[in-house]
């Protein structure tokens, strides 16, 4: 089961064109619940290009590794995967950080090369709703 | 061919935008400029000034280029793309009246592809995929050729350059085992869920990802032949015996080609040697002879027969795309299949 988020139009909109974009697609095939790399066939540079996208779309500084960084919070690397394969608690972690993930997808043994795989576009719409609330709350 | 063009005119002029890939290429970078701090390694070569012609490089009476570099390594261009689009757009300032600009290396990649840099300047801005897709598809012809196979695996058909080329090869009739399922039907090629699966048993295996590393060498069919232009290489040492690894971006230029003293040792430090050039570096030099006006490749769309138009227009200025090891030019047909001298040392970066 996963979460969608619901979208601000405006957003998504900018979302869509990005992706669209930077993967040389139709904005109708950009969808929300869309895996970026299989259903969209995005390649591991594709990630740098949307990025870029996006950071100009909405004026906010994505992270390198932001989403993997925060599912490892205070468990380190030690604590977030061993010998390349994700610990229980990090896929705990990431599970929580990912909600728009299918909970089943979160299976013992994901090796951590493997987590990008995970991600839908709804990953980078949360993703930028939260840079954007960030932002908003740094202004005020 | 006369070194000079007809008088009274000036010879198409182009540009090539690279960057430093390591600590020591700055440093050198630095020296060529006179900028103590980066030759000295006292500088990061963030400063916006840290922009610099590194050499010229001519074909006789067809055309002149300069290749700026960036003092930027992989690491500071990837974190903060906006800051390297602002260096790209110096070094095309730099390079001055110039009728294209290519893109080497992490440059052809940041700020959208190319296509930040394009919407700056009036000059075609190109990235080097269609002569990296060109080169690509010859080499791989040809070692078709020399084995009498009609079969390939390829892997990164995600990108840009393994999507062109995987096209190119279906519709000449070889049968394209690629590492992706979806749309693969429809572009008349062979999905499979993953790079393993798509070579196991395929004797010829091209590697078109755009990172590397992306394929277990233990997958590889015995006697194996990978043509690469993954950076790192698509297969890491140690390589099972019987596999050979060749280069798959490297050309030949034709007589006439001049670079001066700095411009060997660009060629050098570039990867392939003195005698060789990275595919890419020719793409705008091409596209200011052709006057074609607009770029060959940009953003992340390549076409297969953008890629044939481009190796119309190099191959008839002589330019010939061959085998690597290193240095080292190839011809798969001296090269009679064995157990030894297989393993390839590191194959050179961009």
């Amino acid at each position: 089961m996963s979460r969608l988020p619901e979208v601000d139009p405006e957003i998504w909109r900018k979302v869509q064109e990005a992706f669209a974009e930077a993967l040389g697609l139709d904005e109708e095939e950009v969808t929300l619940d869309a895996k970026v790399i299989e259903d969209l066939g995005a390649e591991s540079l594709d990630f740098l290009d949307l990025a870029f996208r996006l950071e100009r779309a909405f004026g906010i500084k994505i992270p390198r590794g932001g989403i993997e960084d925060a599912a490892k919070s205070d468990l380190g690397d030690e604590g977030y995967e061993v010998e390349g394969v994700l610990t229980p608690a990090a896929l705990e972690r990431l599970a929580v950080a990912l909600p728009e993930v299918p909970r089943d997808e979160f299976r013992e043994g994901l090796r951590t090369v493997e987590v990008a795989e995970l991600f839908r576009v709804a990953t980078f719409y949360n993703l930028v709703v939260h840079l954007l609330e960030e932002k908003e709350r740094a202004g005020a | 061919m006369s070194g000079e063009p007809p008088q009274g005119r000036s010879l198409p002029r182009f540009a090539f935008i690279v960057h430093a890939l390591a600590p020591l290429q700055r440093r050198i970078m630095g020296v060529r400029a006179l900028q103590a701090g980066l030759a000295l390694g006292a500088e990061d070569g963030t400063a916006f000034h840290r922009v610099s012609r590194l050499c010229t490089l001519r074909l006789d009476g067809v055309a002149e280029g300069v290749v700026i570099g960036l003092a930027l390594d992989p690491e500071q261009l990837l974190v903060d793309q906006e800051r390297a689009l602002r260096r790209l757009h110096r070094a095309v300032n730099l390079a001055g009246d110039v009728e294209a600009v290519g893109l080497g290396s992490l440059c052809a990649v940041v700020a959208g592809r190319g296509e930040g840099l394009a919407a700056r300047v009036t000059v075609p801005v190109t990235t080097g995929a269609a002569a990296t897709a060109w080169a690509l598809h010859r080499n791989v012809r040809r070692i078709l050729e020399v084995r009498g196979e009609d079969r390939v695996a390829l892997v990164g058909v995600r990108g840009p350059v393994g999507g062109a080329v995987a096209r190119l090869l279906a519709e000449e009739g070889v049968t394209v085992h690629v590492d992706a399922t979806r749309r693969a039907a429809r572009a008349g090629l062979t999905g499979f869920e993953s790079a393993e699966e798509a070579v196991r048993d395929v004797p010829v295996v091209v590697g078109a990802g755009p990172t590397g590393a992306s394929l277990d060498p233990a997958a590889l069919a015995r006697e194996a032949v990978v043509v690469d232009v993954a950076i790192p290489d698509t297969v890491r040492p140690p390589l099972p015996e019987g596999v050979t690894v060749y280069a798959g971006e490297a050309v030949k230029p034709p007589p006439g080609w001049h670079g001066g003293f700095w411009g060997r040792l660009y060629q050098v430090f570039a990867g392939y040697g003195p005698t060789q050039v990275f595919a890419c570096l020719i793409e705008p030099l091409v596209l200011a002879v052709e006057g074609r006006g607009r770029p060959y490749a940009l953003g992340r769309r390549l076409r297969p027969e953008v890629v044939r138009e481009f190796g119309r227009g190099a191959e008839a200025l002589g330019f010939q795309p061959r085998l690597a090891r290193g240095w080292r030019g190839v011809d798969p047909a001296e090269e009679a299949p064995g157990p030894l001298r297989r393993l390839v040392p590191g194959r050179p970066r961009r």
